[in-house]
């Protein structure tokens, strides 16, 4: 199979930048391992901070939205379908699980996305214990009820629409537990559910499901009886592909960990492999439409569908959106990265 | 941390054996990987890689930015043998993943 441009991924950034590129009259692929396009967007119910180019939409109108934009323009889909490496001259295999077959593209943008990390206490493997994002999932894509009562434990800002959800669906939530003690009055009071700061859970304990859990706070040991703990660790920069792709890599907390190196046009240390989204840096859903239009004219910049001075122009005002519209210490991070190109910590992985 | 925490789900690795690789010289998480089988499982280290690395980095004088990713190898995710060998006749998928770059005069082959 051949494309002008593959696209690995089909959550925003990924649809974002398959619209930019396509509509400038060049074919793209998109691959995504899922039957749907518009990855986590399905389960978000939440309305989302969207660049203002987009009215306020929940995640699921936004998937919506995103795929039927694509809708007569020159995108074949691979659903259900996963990237599983990356052949000598360069081919990428992919599979639908019942067969393998190569596909070559001029240029790839990588749309990976992010994944949920954990917090590990004894016994966070009983059936009962997931992260926040899957307890999400199951209320809006299953549409199960996760568990009666729920004990969040993370440190994350996305906890709050959670939470929301949580409560329409008659989980009661029992108690938010914090490591660290964060600045500034906690959304979670207007809820009336209790939080526990400095705190961290020492030890669950259940026969074959959750029964209990030991929470150690500033005040001593509390023991709390919820048949769910939402984990909420934060989320890194998923590496498999750009790993096989032997993109160079370099460590930035603030981002998320190890991630690609990219420069100014979010290309990477191999010319033609581009990164979009939260490939680019764990951030918000502006910054994953953004970095998906930055991708986009990147590429439409080197296969000539776009003139240079255009480009520039369209990147340039892309990016002052980025810097209004990101977390200010995201944005720096990112800026660094930028300039940290020349100087990965990881590179030519595959030759030992 | 409770030595009997669970660090890779998958293939039930514990605190104290991943300890224990580091007690012994490990450094990386494929030290860790080849001597436990963590990260060896269904998720692929998806889960445990950042876990493990925040173990190395709390019993070593490692810092994150020292403790690389494990090596991320084709197939990248579980695929059936079945599916892998392909019974294209332009193709070989089963040669390619049994491929290991080689360097011939410090290049690329």
């Amino acid at each position: 199979m051949k494309a002008d441009v593959l696209i690995i991924g089909a959550g925003p950034a990924g649809l974002t930048a398959a619209y930019e590129v396509a509509k400038t009259g060049l074919c793209v692929l998109i691959i995504d391992e899922h039957q749907q396009a518009g990855g986590q967007l399905w389960q978000q119910s939440q309305i989302l901070a969207l660049p203002d180019i987009f009215p306020n939409m929940r995640g699921f109108e936004l998937a919506q939205f995103l795929v039927e934009r694509l809708e007569g323009l020159a995108v074949e889909w691979l659903l259900g379908h996963r990237v599983i490496g990356v052949y000598e001259d360069g081919q990428i295999g992919v599979t639908n699980d019942k067969d393998v077959f190569p596909v070559f593209a001029e240029k790839i943008i990588i749309a990976t996305g992010a994944a949920e990390n954990a917090i590990p206490f004894p016994k966070w493997t009983l059936p009962g214990v997931m992260t926040i994002g899957a307890a999400q999932s199951v209320v809006n894509r299953d549409r199960v009820k996760p568990g009666s009562s729920a004990v969040i434990y993370g440190d994350n800002s996305f906890a709050s629409d959670v939470c929301e959800l949580l409560l329409s669906v008659e989980v009661n939530i029992v108690a938010i537990v914090k490591q660290n003690k964060q600045l500034g009055n906690s959304t979670f009071g207007d809820m009336n559910i209790p939080l526990y700061e400095n705190s961290s859970i020492i030890e669950a304990r259940g026969n074959g499901k959750l029964e209990e859990i030991d929470i150690q706070t500033p005040h001593g040991m509390i023991t709390l009886k919820p048949d769910i703990v939402l984990i909420d660790g934060g989320q890194s920069p998923i590496l498999d592909i750009v790993y096989q792709l032997d993109c160079a890599l370099r460590y930035q907390a603030e981002l998320g960990g190890w991630l690609p190196v990219y420069n100014h046009q979010l290309q990477t240390s191999k010319d033609h492999v581009y990164v979009t989204g939260n490939a680019t840096g764990v951030s918000n859903h502006s910054a994953l439409i953004l970095t998906g239009m930055l991708a986009a004219a990147s590429v439409c910049e080197a296969l000539q569908s776009l003139p240079p001075e255009e480009t520039e122009v369209v990147r340039n005002s892309l990016y002052s959106k980025l810097e209004n519209e990101e977390e200010s210490d995201t944005f720096s991070a990112r800026k660094e990265h930028i300039k940290q190109f020349s100087t990965p910590q990881l590179k030519d992985q595959f030759i030992s | 941390m409770d030595k009997s925490v669970i660090v890779c789900r998958c293939e039930e690795i514990s605190y104290e054996e991943i300890e224990e690789v580091i007690t012994q010289g490990g450094r990386t998480f494929d030290d860790i990987k080849r001597i436990t089988r963590c990260g060896m499982g269904a998720c692929q280290s998806k889960i445990c890689s950042k876990l493990v690395a925040e173990v190395i980095h709390k019993q070593t004088e490692l810092s994150m930015e020292q403790i690389y990713p494990p090596r991320f190898r084709m197939p990248i995710s579980p695929v059936s043998l079945e599916a892998l060998a392909t019974d294209s006749q332009q193709f070989s998928t089963v040669k390619s993943v049994l491929d290991e770059i080689e360097l011939t005069d410090g290049k690329v082959k």
